[in-house]
């Protein structure tokens, strides 16, 4: 009997442990970003890597990846330049998902916001399974723009035998007497 | 008639699927109703959050003219 309350004690005490670890604090995160196009190709794996830093130095694992891909933005963004503001309508839009505490994901924040090669950023909790839809989308017609529709051959079959004159005017003969 | 979500059994609406997303908009960008895009309402909340992303983050357009 004192045996088994030990038990208990033992086990509300670990479930109370692990409410408080910091384990149990962790939660999935995505944070989806624009590169601004005037980064050089090359140097946009050194802006990513920077990214992976800070949630690596906040205790961070990462869990999925898309590249930055160059891409065109539905309407012009703004952003400071020194001082003044300069649109962009482009940008590299890449996205990381990764496990880390509360305070973590505000460290990234504030370091996105700090960055001057960020165009924008966004942050927000998700679960660890794959969200993309993996079925293709229907659509109504698939026309690709180099494909140049040319008209069917318009085929005209030769159907006249050659009638001698004497057999049409039999022919018109027999009609016009009916 | 089951919507496209329940069809293809999507649990969770990514902003990433702008495809997808593209289904529940109008050509001016808005979303529509729930009647018209037949989704359920939890359906319609996940869809919702995920265009406001898309949307944030300029996969999609706020107004289309």
């Amino acid at each position: 009997m004192l045996e088994c309350a030990l038990h208990m004690t033992d086990d509300v005490s670990v479930i109370q442990k692990d409410d408080n670890s910091p384990e149990s604090l962790l939660r999935i995160y995505e944070v989806g970003y624009h590169i601004i196009p005037t980064v050089k190709e090359e140097d946009i794996e050194g802006v990513v890597a920077s990214i992976r830093t800070v949630i690596e130095k906040a205790g961070g694992s990462f869990i999925a990846e898309g590249a930055p891909v160059l891409m065109k933005l539905s309407y012009a963004m703004t952003a400071r330049e020194g001082d003044k503001n300069v649109q962009y309508d482009r940008g590299y839009f890449g996205w990381i998902k990764f496990e880390s505490s509360v305070e973590a994901s505000e460290t990234l924040n504030e370091a996105l916001k700090a960055d001057r090669t960020i165009l924008r950023h966004i942050i927000f909790r998700t679960v660890r399974e794959e969200t993309r839809a993996r079925m293709k989308i229907p659509t109504l017609r698939e026309v690709r723009r180099t494909d140049v529709i040319k008209p069917a051959p318009h085929h005209v079959e030769d159907t006249s035998i050659a009638v001698s004159e004497v057999d049409l005017d039999k022919a018109i003969e027999t009609l016009t007497t009916d | 008639m089951a919507n496209i979500l329940t069809q293809n059994d999507i649990q969770h609406v990514d902003y990433k699927d702008v495809d997808l997303l593209k289904q529940f908009i109008n050509p001016h960008g808005r979303m529509v109703s729930r009647k018209r895009g037949g989704l359920t309402a939890k359906q319609q909340r996940a869809v919702e959050a995920a265009v406001k992303r898309a949307r944030f983050m300029g996969l999609l357009p706020y107004v289309q003219k």
